[in-house]
C-alpha cells in the first residue's frame, strides 16, 4: 500500500546523499593545494526503502521505490599532480612536489549538479505534502 | 445502480491511490538520479483502470465455483512498475531524465487534484442529497 510517508522518506534520503556529496566536495576544493590529500568521492548506492522492522522480516520491502545512501567514499585512484619545485623542502630528488588530483573546475560543477539534485529532492517533498494536504481537505 | 456510491467515486478513489504510488516511484527516480546503475522505473495504471471502469461497472462474471475467475473490479486494479524502456543509459549506467521526471511528477500531481476536486464534487452533491438540498454546499 502506497502511502505519503514513502515518498518523502525516499526523497530525505535524497537530500541526505546530496549533503553528504557536497561535503565531500567542499573537502576537496578546501585541500585543492594540501600536498597528500586525494580526491574524495561519495559513492551512491540504491536502497530499499524501509519502514519498520516487521516489513522487513515480513518480506514486504516494495522494491519498486528504493531510496538513496552514501555507502562509501573512495579516494580518486588518478595519480597526483606533480609540480616542479625544487626549493619547496617537501620536493623529491628531482625537484617534484605531489599536489592532490583536485580538478576544482570539475569540483564546482559537481557543487552545481550535487545542489540541482538537491532542489529536485526538495521539489518532489513539497509535491508529496501538496498532494496530502489536498487529500484532508476532502474532510472539510 | 446499486448503493450510495456509485462506481466512479471507487475509480476516482483508486486512481487517487495509483497516483500515489505513482508519486512514490518518481521521487526514488529522483532521489536516486546520480546513483551509479539505477535503473528508472515507471508506474504504468492508466489503461488498467480505463479497462476496469469499462468492464468491472455493469457486468460481472458470475464466481459461482472456486476454480472460476472474477472480473477485476476496480479496487483490484494494481500499477504496473517496471524499468523505463526509454531511458538512455548514461557513463555511469544510471538511465534517468531529470527533467522527465519532474515533469511526470507535476503532471502526476495535477492529475491528482483534478481528482480530488472531481470526488469533492461528488461528495459534495450526495451531501445536498441528503440534506434534501438544504445543506450549505
Amino acid at each position: 500500500m502506497a502511502d505519503f510517508f514513502s515518498s518523502m522518506r525516499v526523497s530525505a534520503s535524497g537530500l541526505d546523499a546530496q549533503m553528504k556529496r557536497m561535503n565531500t566536495i567542499s573537502s576537496n576544493i578546501a585541500n585543492a593545494e594540501t600536498t597528500g590529500y586525494r580526491r574524495k568521492d561519495a559513492e551512491f548506492t540504491a536502497t530499499p526503502d524501509r519502514e519498520s522492522f516487521g516489513e522487513i522480516l515480513q518480506n514486504k520491502v516494495d522494491e519498486s521505490v528504493q531510496g538513496v545512501m552514501v555507502t562509501d567514499v573512495r579516494e580518486d585512484e588518478k595519480p597526483q599532480r606533480l609540480v616542479y619545485k625544487p626549493d619547496d623542502p617537501r620536493a623529491n630528488a628531482d625537484g617534484y612536489i605531489e599536489m592532490p588530483n583536485v580538478n576544482p573546475v570539475k569540483e564546482m560543477a559537481d557543487m552545481i549538479s550535487a545542489q540541482r539534485s538537491y532542489e529536485a529532492n526538495i521539489t518532489a517533498i513539497g509535491a508529496a505534502t501538496q498532494m496530502a494536504n489536498k487529500a484532508l481537505e476532502l474532510g472539510r | 445502480m446499486k448503493g450510495m456510491f456509485d462506481p466512479t467515486i471507487s475509480a476516482l478513489r483508486q486512481n487517487l491511490n495509483l497516483r500515489l504510488e505513482n508519486q512514490n516511484v518518481i521521487s526514488a527516480n529522483i532521489a536516486n538520479a546520480d546513483t551509479p546503475g539505477y535503473k528508472a522505473r515507471t508506474a504504468n495504471f492508466e489503461h488498467a483502470l480505463r479497462d476496469a471502469m469499462d468492464t468491472g461497472a455493469d457486468i460481472k462474471l458470475d464466481t459461482g465455483h472456486v476454480g472460476h475467475l472474477g472480473s477485476p473490479g476496480i479496487e483490484d486494479v494494481k500499477a504496473d512498475v517496471y524499468d523505463d524502456p526509454n531511458g538512455v543509459e548514461s557513463l555511469d549506467g544510471n538511465t534517468v531524465d531529470r527533467a522527465a521526471e519532474m515533469a511526470k511528477m507535476k503532471e502526476n500531481e495535477i492529475l491528482y487534484n483534478a481528482s480530488i476536486e472531481s470526488l469533492r464534487k461528488k461528495l459534495g452533491m450526495l451531501e445536498y442529497g441528503i440534506s434534501e438540498g438544504g445543506g450549505n454546499k
